[in-house]
Formats: C-alpha cells, sequence, structure tokens
C-alpha cells in the first residue's frame, strides 16, 4: 500500500515538474526566429510602410514612404532590437490649408522588445520622438511644432511578416503616442523581413 | 491507473498550464515551406551560425546591406534590393522613394515656431480612451452657445499677454474659421470660468462675422481646435479685431501655444 502511494507521490511531482516546465516554457518572452531557428548574432530589418498615417485630432499627416532599419537579436531568450534609421518622404496632410514644413524622427536609435500580450506577439517601440512643424497661414497648426512622443507596439503577423500598428495594437501593447497633451492615432503596416544575413529566411516571433 | 493519471493532467497541462499559449509561430508553418523553395541560397547560408553566416555571405551581401540604408532609399521592401521581381516570396513593394528625406526643425526654425508645449484643458472637453474630448451641445449652436471653462499651464515666463482661440482644424473655403478669439488676457491669469472673461480681455470678431464667440458647424458636426498662445510682447487689438488676421500676427511673435482638441457632433 505504502510502496503504491508513494508510486503516485512520486508520479505527481514528475507532472507537477513537467507542468511547470511546459508553463514556464509557453509563457517565455518570444524571440526572432528565421525558419524556426532562433537568431543568433544580429540581424537588419529594413524596409518602407505599405501605408502610415498619424493623426492629431482631426489633421492627418500620411508619408509617402516611411522606411525603417531595425538591427535585431535575442538577448535572454528575449527578442530585441534598436530602430537606427526612420527616414520620411513627401509627407502631407488631410488639410488643404497645411503642408508639413519639417518632419524627422529625432533621438534615434530607439530601443524595441519582443512581448506578448494575450496571445498576440508584439514589438513595442520606445523612446519615439518626432517633431512636425507644420505651414499655412490659413492652417489651424501653421507656425507651429508638434512633437509627438512616446511608445508604440505592433502586433507581429508570422504568415504574412508584417508589424501592424494601430489604435487597437497600441491599446493592447498598453502603449501610446502623445502629442499636445493628447493620445494620437498611428497607423502602420510594415514588412519584417530580413535584409542582411537571412535574407530570403522566414522571419517569425514567438 | 497512475499511467491514466499521468496522461489526463498531462492533456490538462497543454490546455490550460501554458495560459492559452496559442504560438503565433505556428501560423509561420506555411511561410516557412515556401520560403524553402525561394532564396534557396539563402536559406543555405542561414544553417551556420551567425558567423558561418557571415563568411559565408559577407561579400555579396555585406554589399546589399551597405546599400539597405534607410537613409539611403537605395532598396525598396522585399529583401530584393529594389528589384521588385515577382515571383519572390516576400510580400507587397515599396514604391522607391523620390527626392530626399524630409529633415526635422533646425533650432533657427524651431526658435521662430509656436511650439505646442501649454498645457490647455477644460472640464467641459475630456478626452477618453484615446479619442479627443467631445462638446457638449450647450457650449454650441444648437445649446445656450457660451464657452465652458479652461484652465492652462506652462506659460513661459517674459509672456506679456495671452490670447485665447477656438477655430475649426479643417479649413473653410480654404480660409482660417475663427470660432472665437480673445485677447489681452493677463499672463498671470491661469483660468476663466465658463461663460466669463476677465477684466481687460479684448474680444474679437469670429468667422461668422460676430464679435464673441459661437461653434456652429454647418453639418452634422466638426473637430474644433481650442488655443491659448503665450506672447512675449503686448499685441492689444482694437476691440472687434479680425480673429483670423490677427492670427497672422499671433504667430509671428508667440513662442509658445497650449492646444486642445474638440469634436462636436450633432444628435
Amino acid at each position: 500500500m505504502r510502496s503504491k502511494q508513494t508510486a503516485i507521490g512520486a508520479a505527481l511531482a514528475a507532472l507537477a515538474v513537467l507542468c511547470a516546465l511546459f508553463a514556464a516554457s509557453a509563457s517565455a518572452a518570444p524571440a526572432w526566429k528565421f525558419e524556426t531557428k532562433s537568431l543568433e548574432g544580429t540581424e537588419v530589418i529594413l524596409g518602407g510602410a505599405y501605408e502610415s498615417a498619424l493623426t492629431v485630432p482631426g489633421l492627418t499627416t500620411k508619408c509617402e514612404n516611411f522606411l525603417y532599419k531595425l538591427t535585431i537579436e535575442n538577448s535572454a531568450g528575449t527578442g530585441k532590437g534598436s530602430l537606427t534609421e526612420m527616414p520620411l518622404y513627401n509627407c502631407t496632410t488631410n488639410s488643404s490649408a497645411c503642408t508639413v514644413s519639417k518632419i524627422s524622427a529625432e533621438k534615434l536609435p530607439y530601443a524595441s522588445h519582443l512581448a506578448t500580450f494575450g496571445t498576440t506577439n508584439y514589438i513595442v517601440i520606445e523612446g519615439v520622438k518626432v517633431p512636425i512643424l507644420y505651414a499655412g497661414e490659413e492652417c489651424v497648426l501653421g507656425g507651429t511644432l508638434v512633437t509627438v512622443t512616446g511608445s508604440a507596439g505592433g502586433s507581429i503577423d508570422n504568415t504574412a511578416e508584417t508589424a501592424t500598428f494601430n489604435s487597437s495594437t497600441l491599446a493592447a501593447s498598453k502603449t501610446e503616442l502623445k502629442a499636445i497633451g493628447q493620445k494620437i492615432e498611428w497607423s502602420g503596416l510594415f514588412p519584417t523581413e530580413a535584409f542582411q544575413w537571412h535574407r530570403e529566411q522566414a522571419l517569425s516571433v514567438s | 491507473m497512475i499511467l491514466a493519471l499521468v496522461v489526463a493532467a498531462l492533456l490538462f497541462c497543454l490546455a490550460g498550464c501554458g495560459g492559452g499559449s496559442s504560438d503565433p509561430a505556428d501560423s509561420t508553418s506555411s511561410t516557412e515551406t515556401s520560403a524553402a523553395g525561394d532564396g534557396a541560397a539563402s536559406a543555405d547560408a542561414g544553417k551556420g551560425s551567425a558567423g558561418t553566416q557571415e563568411k559565408a555571405g559577407a561579400d555579396s551581401k555585406q554589399a546589399s546591406t551597405e546599400k539597405g540604408s534607410a537613409n539611403g532609399a537605395q532598396p525598396t521592401s522585399g529583401g530584393s534590393n529594389g528589384s521588385g521581381s515577382e515571383g519572390q516570396k516576400h510580400g507587397p513593394r515599396i514604391a522607391q522613394p523620390k527626392g530626399a528625406p524630409e529633415q526635422g526643425p533646425t533650432p533657427a526654425e524651431i526658435a521662430n515656431a509656436t511650439v505646442a508645449n501649454m498645457s490647455l484643458e477644460s472640464p467641459a472637453i475630456v478626452a477618453s480612451a484615446g479619442s479627443p474630448g467631445r462638446l457638449a451641445a450647450t457650449y454650441t449652436c444648437d445649446g445656450a452657445g457660451s464657452w465652458p471653462a479652461f484652465h492652462w499651464g506652462g506659460v513661459p515666463p517674459g509672456t506679456a499677454e495671452l490670447v485665447l482661440y477656438a477655430m475649426n482644424v479643417q479649413p473653410v473655403e480654404e480660409k482660417l474659421f475663427v470660432d472665437w478669439a480673445v485677447a489681452g488676457l493677463s499672463p498671470s491669469l491661469t483660468d476663466i470660468e465658463a461663460g466669463k472673461l476677465p477684466k481687460g480681455a479684448i474680444v474679437g470678431s469670429n468667422g461668422f462675422g460676430k464679435q464673441g464667440y459661437e461653434i456652429c458647424p454647418s453639418g452634422g458636426g466638426e473637430i474644433y481646435m481650442f488655443a491659448i498662445y503665450a506672447l512675449p510682447q503686448k499685441l492689444s487689438p482694437p476691440k472687434g479685431f479680425d480673429g483670423r488676421e490677427f492670427r497672422k500676427e499671433v504667430l509671428d511673435v508667440s513662442g509658445n501655444v497650449g492646444l486642445l482638441p474638440a469634436v462636436y457632433e450633432r444628435g
């Protein structure tokens, strides 16, 4: 009888260990992977937004081209990144009276990391600072320098190899971008594609 | 029996212990399959360690990387270094940027700009869930038509006069539409009460040709911008000044502004 109890106890203990190991593995921080293998060393992701728009209430600023260069690595099992370049091209507004006089990403590089919220993996970009100087005598923000600051989380789609940023992904990743004391909207769809040692390899986050 | 218990518990673990761990990477299987067929050379290079890959691919890929500066704007997206040809595994191509990238404001431009670094708030206009605050009908021509209370902060030292504006965010017939313009406010002021103006306030004419406040969209709604400008020198316009014209003077001298957007929607 005692040996049977001991056996059951041992089995349960082993089970608890297995369960704990499984749970730990499942909740591990997400990492960058190429062809399902964890990235070793660094890689450069480079691309342009398929679309991107930033809205200070009522006034949307769009850039025809919105490129980015992100150096990624896995550090202690967690995907990290450093956004080193983010040039913007041909930026306009949705107001006939307003033009974008000056705009650029400042204080680069922006640190980034991967994080899981719910069942979705996100890339969180921190320390964003984008000053925008609007022009136009008849523009409500003419001659005004508005600075967008904060952090932004975009959801990773492994199949499409994209990161999507919008108000839902910012909220889900507990990030926010602010300007003029308000939360502002930013939408963007970016490819997440390696450009250096892993070109043409499937990049995933898990 | 023990085996059954273990199996049942393991199943439980798989279902629940992971905290709903649906792995997003699962969805990569199709991508991986397609990747195997396409960039085979790259895939082969990728089999080694990062160091190995570096040796194997350094010559050809480093060149690509050097071209692949986002600022240099050489590549289109797609890892194709701009070829944009069909049949590659990756997604849509991005058009090659034309011209030079946008530049940030220079220190001289910042010095000349009106910097939106003051705060402007109203208890009647509170943003929620990332949306701009809403203006109640009582503060429009659909209600009492008077202004809400405002308070502001961050007035820079040396300010000589404060000027308060309400404007449509979108121009009307290509022109800025001013709904309210009040000059002559003391720099020591930090708020105004709803429907009241302090002594010394100078009220200008708005886009409706009225000396005073009027928020009255022509359609179902509008987005408005309230603004408090801090002027380093007194402009002291005459009573009934043209709000739209006067704002040009304000922008010429103003160094700082607090902005508060508000949405009004009828019904």
